[in-house]
């Protein structure tokens, strides 16, 4: 294993990224979208009253953390694995001296970096112009913490898997589409869990995607109990253990499936 | 005549490159129906809490997501793929190759307007006009056959601000070609998919005015549940003719900037 390659490898990519963030930015813009869309409809929806358990104040809030939650666990990288495998774009990684996932994590983290110093500074306007009331408790900021970090690595290895497909299916991003659109419906993003219609709900605390982006800001908003803090972090070992034994297997079948493309 | 039998011609064209990618239309499907559940149950969610949030009701806000996903279908018919072909780092502008559009015997912003088709936008016309149909039956309001009149205006006058609106943003591409200005469009479009009156007034305004694409969908929406005045329907009229105009005189401006691609 050449560590010191890796995190070289991570740090040019990174400056790589930078002197291409105008396009990043765009593309961050575009994902945030959605969420401020649904702030200011939520907000308004709740005005002076509140809606389940929200105020106008706790829909604001929950809506700035979500966007950036979302980014944060946001993988683009799973669009482009199907790209490389298609294109025989694997080939030069897979020759180098070090495992290829060290791509894919270098270009997670320059990609974090690019992102943030777009969304960050935004999300912080929003909050002053917005000035929603809010006080976070320390226990919920220490239990956020691990929440998000395994978000991330449930929704990267999760889509991972679904890109590896690749290796077997041309269009295999179609299925990331879909999962795009479950994230939408049942990760808390057109709505706070809390407030879906019944069977959905009872669906979305049982089904992975609630824990890749809703859950963490569920915790951080106080909204959950001690128990119900412990079975979603019960649920979600579950689902990034799935998650991490199939995108292992499909690599280590898929590899030998791949053949290279071009010359 | 002659300028609607050449659209005929770049129809013909368009439909028979697609034919040549035949499983994209199984990934079209896909998407299409996904962004249509997505976006009904997104209003599905928000009236299982709420009855009607400043004066609109799921009927209507239904009758709105109807106006925006036909608009958005007839963008996608023609107006996108011939002005997106222009921007980004293998459009035309920057590698050059507007010269063999300019070099045409026809009306430049003709050309570029309308040269590309895609006929898979069809579909997606077909679902939007039906979300439209059910929510005039959803709605309580009777829609009359002055109504019908002032709505399909209405819809036309939204093709030509969201096509007036396109042309400006296409139209900066002259300035700086990598720079993906329609994307950022995308991102402001997406607003209109709620009414105007469910964001914040400073909000509103913009959207109203500065980029009126919130305008694009809402006014045909009132024009169907009869939410809208005369006065407001004439000011509607002469923004759009104002807006048509000035985009016109702004993308000849900004032509005189390109420079091919040869020093």
């Amino acid at each position: 294993m050449n560590h010191r390659g890796g995190i070289v490898l991570i740090q040019a990519t990174w400056a790589s990224w930078l002197q291409y963030r105008s396009f990043f930015f765009v593309l961050a813009f575009g994902w945030m979208i959605p969420p401020l869309i649904y702030l200011f409809v939520w907000s308004t929806a709740a005005g002076e009253q509140t809606i389940g358990a929200f105020s106008r104040d706790a829909f604001i809030v929950y809506y700035l953390a979500l966007i950036l939650v979302n980014q944060l666990t946001y993988s683009q990288t799973n669009w482009t694995v199907g790209d490389v495998i298609r294109s025989g774009g694997l080939n030069p990684i897979l020759l180098r001296p070090m495992p290829p996932l060290y791509n894919t994590l270098a270009t997670e983290i320059a990609g974090k970096i690019v992102y943030m110093l777009f969304v960050v500074p935004i999300t912080a306007v929003l909050a002053l112009i917005l000035r929603p009331e809010v006080d976070f408790e320390l226990q919920h900021i220490v239990a956020f913490l691990p929440a998000l970090s395994l978000a991330w690595m449930l929704r990267f290895f999760w889509g991972y898997g679904l890109a590896l497909l690749a290796f077997w299916a041309t269009r295999a991003d179609a299925l990331l589409a879909v999962q795009d659109s479950l994230l939408f419906l049942l990760a808390g993003q057109v709505a706070p869990i809390p407030l879906l219609p019944g069977v959905i709900r009872q669906a979305a605390v049982y089904l992975p995607f609630r824990y890749m982006i809703g859950f963490p800001i569920e915790i951080l908003t106080g909204q959950l109990s001690a128990a119900e803090i412990g079975e979603g972090f019960f649920i979600q070992g579950c689902w990034l253990a799935v998650a991490l034994g199939f995108s292992h297997l499909l690599w280590r079948y898929g590899i030998r499936h791949y053949t290279a493309v071009g010359g | 005549m002659y300028h609607v039998r050449l659209i005929g011609h770049f129809i013909r064209a368009s439909v028979q490159q697609e034919l040549a990618y035949r499983a994209n239309f199984f990934i079209n499907v896909l998407h299409t129906v996904l962004s249509l559940i997505t976006g009904i149950l997104g209003i599905v969610v928000l009236f299982e809490q709420v009855n009607t949030i400043n004066g609109w009701d799921f009927a209507s806000t239904l009758a709105l997501l109807g106006v925006y996903l036909t608009l958005s279908a007839l963008r996608r018919l023609f107006i996108g793929p011939s002005l997106d072909s222009l921007a980004g780092m293998d459009g035309d502008i920057w590698r050059g190759t507007l010269d063999f559009t300019l070099l045409r015997p026809v009306s430049k912003q003709f050309l570029v307007s309308v040269r590309m088709w895609e006929s898979f936008a069809l579909v997606d016309l077909a679902l939007g006009i039906g979300v439209l149909a059910a929510a005039v039956i959803e709605l309580e309001h009777t829609v009359s056959l002055t109504d019908m009149l002032i709505f399909t205006l209405t819809l036309i006058t939204g093709v030509m601000l969201l096509y007036s609106i396109l042309l400006i943003f296409v139209s900066l591409v002259f300035w700086s070609p990598g720079f993906m200005f329609t994307w950022v469009f995308d991102g402001i479009f997406q607003m209109a998919r709620y009414p105007l009156d469910l964001y914040p007034g400073w909000l509103r305004l913009v959207l109203a005015w500065v980029i009126p694409v919130g305008i694009m969908t809402t006014v045909p929406a009132q024009a169907l549940t009869g939410g809208l005045s005369a006065a407001f329907l004439l000011g509607h009229l002469l923004l759009t003719t104002g807006l048509f105009i000035g985009a016109s005189w702004f993308f000849r401006f900004a032509l005189r900037r390109y420079a091919s691609a040869s020093s």
